[in-house]
């Protein structure tokens, strides 16, 4: 009894130690939560069937706390660390999707149109439950999102859970390089086109620059215009402001908020950069697959009233993120800031919410709505838009 | 030094992930009270706690080193300092802790306190409700049954009945989580379900008073030419002794049956104490089953003893399992199938070989521990290899390449029409017609028919 209590007074001195040099603020509550977590541990190391090495149950445990914060916060492990400042030009070839782990899932924020996912029938909301035979679980974004990562030609056999269907479906994806994701313009009947952005990139506020100069010099130029952002979870927030300045010129269009210093601010584009200026009405499709720069994008156009959303409620992801190194050569990827519209609404979490709900197929609900079908025209959600570009309802100011 | 820690209880339920499996054929979108949000069944006793720093120090070395406990420090400072938004630091550990369990195994969790509560609550039988079963078909919310002698079933709700509201709240969209949550309360208050049903002009309201409500795990009928059908849903505190009483029953029916068909198709586990009783009622002597784990109280061989209903006068039994017949249901037909007490039919079963225990925390959360693998008779392990039947029999409906959601609203259809096995009185024999939707069980009545089978020449018992 007296030897191990001797060792208990070991273990707080620690503790304490470890504390002081950090200097947290609140030691005693700090204290606390760390005892809890060497309780937990404790239990785990001499219990657990599965033996781990202390460096995992260390890595998990930093792992966990990284994970529950938000999607987009993760942990690297020195290694990892050091192969993202190497940076990840390594391998380049990829699945096509954009993935979170959210609620202890991996799951398909949103699948790129024709990329080796969507061609392999994955669906935005999917679960990936195993990935060539090994379950996914206890991982971060990041890790997630290296494992779709690779050399080209690559093939992936993935497990997917489905909302809706009982059994997983198996599914084989092969890596592929994929060029930069081109906006794709249909003129539909009655005058009214369409516009389909999958994804954004650094050259894509020029290309769809392009494509709307030429739709507005056209003889004659559309009635109206269906901005399609579903299932598009991939862009930067730069990308989203210059891509959003095409519309709405100089104005404000999206605000970070945080505690760090320097988090807070307000990004905007220039008059220059405006390309649509004649009145267009304008509707922009959005869904649960819409999420990162495509809701920074959507949320100050429906601020400014300049387009009417109709859809679904967008994901909620968008945040600043930043590393921050720790001293054993691992490093923390931490959500900072989280983005707000120009009126002040938090798009993380809470999404966007649709000015028009999209009527659903009263049947058929395995079939997911939220990919873009390959004609616009059959599309039911279009249709929807179409309807509401001829009834005057759509801002085109 | 007394640790009482050996108390607490044991839970050898598949995890969230094998939910989907343990949903496979049958009545899949049923869940009791209780039972819907909990991933597993366990008697989560919470054990007296030595004092903490005993707890934590009461060991030679270290599970994490000083200098993982400063970067851990650090870690969690940075993040309370410069997270988008303020996080406590509990939860901020809570969320580790997860992360570390989470590293183990895939039936190894972290419970916070809020849900560990919920669980002892649901795990004691104590929870209360208005009694019946519901499902969500093509997003509606349907009562499958309401339960015999319960509130609901007194109120005179109906298998069948669409429930549009739930104190006024329309129901549209809900999820089934919520949807027990909503119903669920403590005893003696009401709630108002507002029920659509054929033959209504319109919606009517139903005030239901809440109760507690008694499960039962364990449904019997039996099968015309003197035979019984003995069907475990899962492994809970009655189990056992649900089991026994319709043993006993059909034992004393004149003539006594002739055989009896146990089946665990389906069955997810529970807790291994009902699955060593549950075997033992069947067996005189032998291993039941052996668990073997790190920590020197994990190391158990439970054994039968004679004197059980089933093991007086041996009757030939047949074991049904499946790919959705895991942990406590595989210990079961496992032991039966070793000790050559029964012959297994069926497909192989899910493989859960592991045993968890809850492990309270110091501040009223605990862990879900993987703590022992457990060894059949012969010294098999079950873990991801299953139990193999001794007659493989394949669901017809399956090889039909009907989709589960299919076979599931058909089940369910049947079930509304009073047509499922079980949805008439113990003692009304099933007859040819009742079982002919049944593949498997059709075939087991064809083997029991023709006892001993000639598939397995010496090998099965009586």
């Amino acid at each position: 009894m007296k030897k191990r209590l001797g060792q208990g007074l070991l273990v707080i001195l620690i503790v304490s130690g470890g504390l002081t040099a950090t200097g947290a603020s609140d030691t005693s509550s700090d204290y606390e939560a760390l005892r809890l977590l060497t309780e937990a541990l404790n239990e785990v190391a001499t219990k657990a069937v599965t033996q781990k090495k202390d460096q995992e149950l260390f890595h998990g445990a930093l792992r966990g706390m990284m994970s529950s914060l938000d999607p987009d916060s993760s942990y690297l492990t020195p290694e990892e660390y050091a192969s993202y400042q190497r940076g990840q030009q390594g391998s380049t070839a990829e699945a096509g999707i954009e993935l979170v782990f959210k609620d202890h899932l991996l799951t398909a924020v949103s699948v790129l149109d024709g990329g080796p996912a969507d061609r392999a029938g994955m669906r935005a909301g999917d679960h990936i439950l195993k990935v060539d035979g090994h379950l996914i679980r206890n991982i971060t974004t990041q890790e997630g999102e290296r494992l779709f990562r690779g050399s080209a030609g690559k093939i992936l056999k993935l497990e997917v859970l489905r909302n809706g269907l009982v059994k997983p479906l198996d599914l084989s994806v092969t890596l592929e390089t994929l060029g930069p994701p081109l906006p794709k313009v249909k003129m539909l009947k009655d005058g009214y086109a369409y516009l389909r952005l999958p994804y954004f990139s650094n050259d894509l506020p020029r290309q769809l620059a392009q494509e709307l100069s030429s739709l507005s010099k056209g003889a004659p130029p559309p009635k109206g215009l269906i901005l399609d952002l579903r299932n598009n979870a991939r862009g930067s927030l730069d990308q989203a402001v210059r891509t959003a300045a095409l519309f709405v010129g100089k104005q404000k269009v999206v605000t970070t908020r945080g505690r760090k210093s320097g988090t807070d601010q307000s990004y905007q584009g220039s008059d220059s950069e405006q390309v649509l200026k004649a009145p267009l009405p304008l509707v922009v499709l959005v869904d649960q697959g819409t999420a990162r720069a495509a809701e920074i994008l959507a949320g100050s156009l429906q601020h400014y009233r300049r387009a009417v959303l109709l859809g679904d409620k967008t994901f909620g992801l968008c945040g600043l993120t930043q590393v921050m190194p720790l001293q054993d050569g691992s490093a923390l990827l931490m959500t900072v800031a989280y983005c707000y519209t120009p009126g002040g609404q938090k798009i993380s979490n809470d999404g966007l919410k649709p000015d028009i709900e999209a009527q659903k197929p009263p049947e058929d609900d395995t079939k997911p709505l939220t990919s873009p079908v390959p004609n616009p025209e059959n599309d039911p959600w279009v249709k929807q838009a179409v309807e509401v570009l001829k009834s005057g309802r759509a801002p085109s100011s | 030094m007394d640790t009482p820690q050996s108390r607490s209880a044991w839970n050898i339920l598949k995890g969230r992930r094998g939910l989907w499996l343990a949903a496979g054929i049958a009545l899949i979108g049923l869940f009791f009270w209780g039972l819907a949000t909990a991933p597993s069944l366990t008697t989560a006793t919470a054990a007296p706690k030595p004092r903490d720093t005993e707890r934590v120090l009461a060991r030679a070395s270290i599970p994490i080193t000083d200098n993982q406990l400063k970067v851990f420090a650090n870690a969690l400072d940075i993040v309370e300092q410069n997270y988008a938004e303020p996080k406590t630091n509990k939860d901020l550990v809570y969320g580790a802790i997860q992360g570390a369990v989470g590293a183990l195994d895939p039936h190894s969790s972290f419970m916070t306190p809020e849900e560990f509560k919920e669980l002892q609550v649901e795990t004691k039988g104590k929870f209360s409700g208005i009694g019946i079963e519901i499902t969500l078909k093509d997003r509606n919310l349907i009562v499958v049954s309401p339960i015999e002698g319960t509130p609901a079933f007194r109120a005179g709700v109906k298998a069948g009945d669409q429930i549009i509201k739930v104190n006024g709240t329309p129901t549209k969209n809900i999820s089934i989580t919520e949807a027990v949550r909503k119903i669920r309360g403590p005893k003696g208050s009401h709630v108002v379900i507002t029920i659509n049903r054929p033959g209504f002009a319109k919606p009517q309201d139903f005030s239901i008073v809440r109760d507690i409500i008694p499960i039962h795990s364990v449904k019997a009928r039996l099968i015309e030419g003197g035979y019984g059908y003995i069907r475990i849903a899962n492994f809970q505190d009655q189990t056992s002794r649900d089991l026994r009483n319709y043993l006993q029953k059909m034992r004393q029916q004149t003539p006594p049956i002739k055989g009896l068909i146990l089946d665990l198709r389906n069955d997810p586990g529970g807790l291994l104490d009902q699955a060593v009783m549950v075997a033992d009622e069947f067996l005189s002597h032998g291993l039941i089953v052996k668990t073997e784990g790190r920590d020197a109280r994990q190391r158990m061989s439970f054994n039968a003893r004679p004197g059980d209903v089933g093991d007086r006068e041996p009757f030939p039994v047949i074991v049904l399992i499946n790919e959705g017949s895991a942990s406590a249901s595989e210990i079961v037909a496992g032991a039966l199938k070793d000790q050559k007490r029964a012959v297994v039919m069926g497909t192989k079963s899910f493989g859960k070989g592991s045993v968890q225990t809850i492990l309270p925390l110091g501040d009223g959360s605990a862990l879900r521990l993987t703590t022992a693998l457990y060894y059949t008779p012969s010294g098999k392990t079950i873990h991801e290899k299953g139990i193999i039947p001794d007659i493989e029999v394949k669901d017809a409906h399956v090889a039909l390449g009907k989709t589960p959601e299919k076979l599931r609203d058909e089940a369910l259809d049947r079930h509304m029409r009073g047509e499922g096995l079980t949805d008439k009185p113990w003692d009304k024999p099933l007859t040819e017609e009742d079982i002919k939707n049944d593949f498997v069980l059709k075939k087991a009545m064809e083997v029991m028919r023709n006892w001993p089978p000639k598939e397995l020449a010496g090998k099965p018992s009586t």
